[in-house]
């Protein structure tokens, strides 16, 4: 569904990611871990257009077509522009995509707000709640690309059914919210846009253990529902219990990668991010 | 070390404290001058009502500019110098507007002739004000938006006077009036207070314009985007904001509410030429400190209180009518001393830096 191949990106003269290249296939979760400065929250604003690459390439795949909604994508094998509300997006037929029978869009020029459309959501680190708009229209921002009135409301309803604490508190600003409550509210606020891919930069954080917990197991039952998942977590032991698949990134390098069981298994990742 | 941290903090404080007691002077000073000059004249209550009236009018169009200010303020965090020629560029369209209009016999017609014809005049102010507007985001200020914030408040200044100058070379320097149509050009007489018919259009209109904006921005799915890019831009992007085309917009209705005031301030000061947005732009801006930059109701209110104090302050303090712009200025400069974050200042944002 993802695919990032060699991404460089820069902070002015740092160069934080050195060439990473990651995939997340449809329906999976996958865990990026890594100690501070490692370089993940990078890595997912990269992804999302919030930074750019200064090389390498992003693409999203689609097995189908409904990835590009409204737009018809290219014919097999050849390239032509497409047309994301007026952003210019290049459908490239690539063999992987082909061999699935879908096509891919390049992620890494596209301005944030056209990635946004594309279906993927991030859900940023530190929560970023407009404090000032209610935790309605928090919510309704997720969801700010989207027409489909009636589906809006049934993911609304599915949100509060998620989190039932935001339903008391919908009219009240974001910012008065507590911290584990802006963080349902974050993750409330991606699913909102319902996402074919979700970003997730340490949902955890801050959070008391119970509520964590909580967090994880509600990480699961989306994905569960349908929504591929990137958890970025300095928590590995717990991220890695949720995901399908992990990758280990350090100072802007993947130095590992496999599935979970065998990423905890390992005694290099049990000695580094276990703290065993 | 923590002495000496302790003497600065202490001296900070006595500063803030000798602040507000200056303050506090010469607040005092102002009211007894009010009530020692400007009550003693025994102006009647019916003339005090006419001015405070007068005062709301003012204080409308005020409001209309002074809420562009407020509005690119809250997203793009500059203070929009040359808003005062959007208004004034729609005032000048809406003197080619009401010349066509009379050239072809509307303001003569009957009465909903007149209407139509003063909202289509109305409207080509708006246009044109917007077309600046944008044109001015574009070209003076989106090529900035990376640079220091000083920079774009140069290009500002540099716009403000271009448009100004522009205008004069085509239009030459010499006023062109409006002429209102018989059928405004009366007036209301409620006992011994006279309210002219323009005055009460331009409140009327001022207020149902305010109570738009007001429901764009609290109601619609583009206020929201609008108050979201206002907080956090980079978030509002990854909701799917394409924050550009927002400033634009924000651009677009900060300028058509200009240009509404200035085919307004037409009709009101019967003139309208190259300099006529200066001043009342540098009111409106004063009335959005006034009101704390960045808030919209503040600013609003901010317009209303500054238009009060202009129409009230020369007979109030005994000092001569064409000195109340110095009332205005003065104000601003209190202000920024002693409350420089305006009357509803705590609502401005954490991180405009
Ligand atoms: N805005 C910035 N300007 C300059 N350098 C930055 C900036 N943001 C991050 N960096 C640097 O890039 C590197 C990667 O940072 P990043 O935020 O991606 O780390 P992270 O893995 O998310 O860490 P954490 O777990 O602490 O959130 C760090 O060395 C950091 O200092
Ligand atoms: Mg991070």
């Amino acid at each position: 569904m993802l695919t990032l191949e060699t991404i460089h990106t820069f902070y002015d003269h740092i160069h934080a990611l050195k060439g990473v290249s990651l995939t997340v296939n449809e329906g999976e979760i996958v865990t990026l871990i890594g100690s501070n400065g490692a370089g993940k929250t990078t890595t997912l604003n990269t992804i999302s257009g919030v930074l750019s690459a200064r090389a390498g390439a992003i693409y999203l795949h689609s097995q189908g077509n409904e990835i590009f909604a409204g737009e018809t994508p290219a014919s097999p094998g050849s390239r032509r522009p497409g047309d994301v509300r007026g952003e210019s997006v290049r459908i490239e037929q690539r063999n992987d995509a082909r061999r699935m029978g879908g096509c891919a869009v390049r992620l890494d020029q596209l301005p944030a707000h056209a990635i946004a459309k594309l279906g993927v959501s991030q859900s940023p680190e530190g929560r970023k709640i407009f404090s000032r708009l209610s935790v309605r229209e928090n919510l309704e921002m997720g969801a700010f690309a989207r027409t489909d009135t009636a589906g809006i409301r049934r993911d609304f309803a599915r949100v509060l059914e998620l989190f039932p604490r935001l339903s008391e508190r919908l009219s009240q600003p974001g910012g008065t919210l507590s911290g584990g409550e802006q963080q349902m509210l974050a993750i409330g606020r991606s699913l909102m846009s319902r996402p074919r891919i979700l970003l997730l930069d340490e949902p955890s954080m801050g959070l008391a253990p119970i509520l964590a917990q909580q967090i994880f197991q509600i990480i699961r039952e989306i994905n569960a529902q349908g929504t591929t998942i990137l958890l970025v977590e300095q928590n590995a032991q717990a991220a890695l219990q949720v995901a399908h698949r992990g990758y280990v990134l350090e100072t802007g390098r993947i130095v590992l990668s496999g599935d979970s069981q065998s990423l905890l298994a390992d005694p290099q990742v049990a000695e580094a991010y276990l703290g065993i | 070390m923590a002495r000496h941290a302790e003497t600065a903090q202490k001296l900070r404080i006595d500063e803030q404290a000798a602040t507000r007691y200056i303050g506090i002077a010469i607040l005092a000073l102002i009211i007894w001058r009010v009530i020692t000059v400007g009550l003693a004249e025994g102006y009647p209550t019916s003339f005090w009502i006419s001015q405070a009236l007068n005062g709301m009018v003012l204080g409308g169009v005020y409001a209309l500019v002074a809420l562009g200010y407020t509005l690119v303020y809250g997203i793009l965090f500059m203070i929009n110098f040359a808003h005062g020629e959007v208004m004034m560029l729609g005032g000048i369209a809406g003197f080619f507007a009401l010349q066509f209009a009379q050239g072809q016999g509307w303001m003569e017609g009957p009465w909903l002739v007149v209407v139509v014809a003063l909202l289509f005049i109305m409207l080509i102010g708006m246009v044109t004000s917007v077309l600046i507007g944008m044109t001015l985001e574009r070209l003076a200020y989106r090529p900035l938006r990376q640079a220091p914030r000083l920079v774009p408040l140069i290009s500002a200044i540099g716009a403000s006077l271009f448009l100004q100058y522009s205008v004069l070379l085509i239009f030459g320097v010499s006023p062109h009036s409006y002429r209102k149509p018989a059928l405004i050009s009366g007036g209301l007489r409620l006992g011994n207070v006279f309210i002219p018919y323009t005055g009460a259009i331009i409140f009327i209109t001022s207020v149902l314009l305010m109570l738009a904006l007001y429901f764009i921005i609290q109601r619609t799915k583009l206020g929201r985007a609008m108050r979201a890019v206002a907080e956090d831009r980079s978030t509002a992007a990854l909701m799917g904001v394409d924050v550009d085309a927002v400033i634009v917009v924000t651009f677009m209705l900060g300028s058509a509410l200009a240009g509404a005031a200035g085919v307004m301030l037409g009709f009101h000061n019967t003139v309208v030429k190259f300099n006529s947005g200066f001043m009342p732009g540098l009111k409106a801006f004063t009335a959005a400190v006034l009101g704390g930059i960045g808030n919209i109701p503040g600013a609003m209110f901010g317009a209303l209180v500054l238009g009060l104090i202009e129409a009230i302050g020369p007979s109030a303090l005994g000092i001569p009518t064409e000195y109340k712009d110095v009332i205005a200025f003065t104000l601003l400069v209190l202000i920024l001393i002693f409350r420089p974050s305006g009357l509803f200042g705590e609502v401005l944002s954490e991180k405009k830096a």
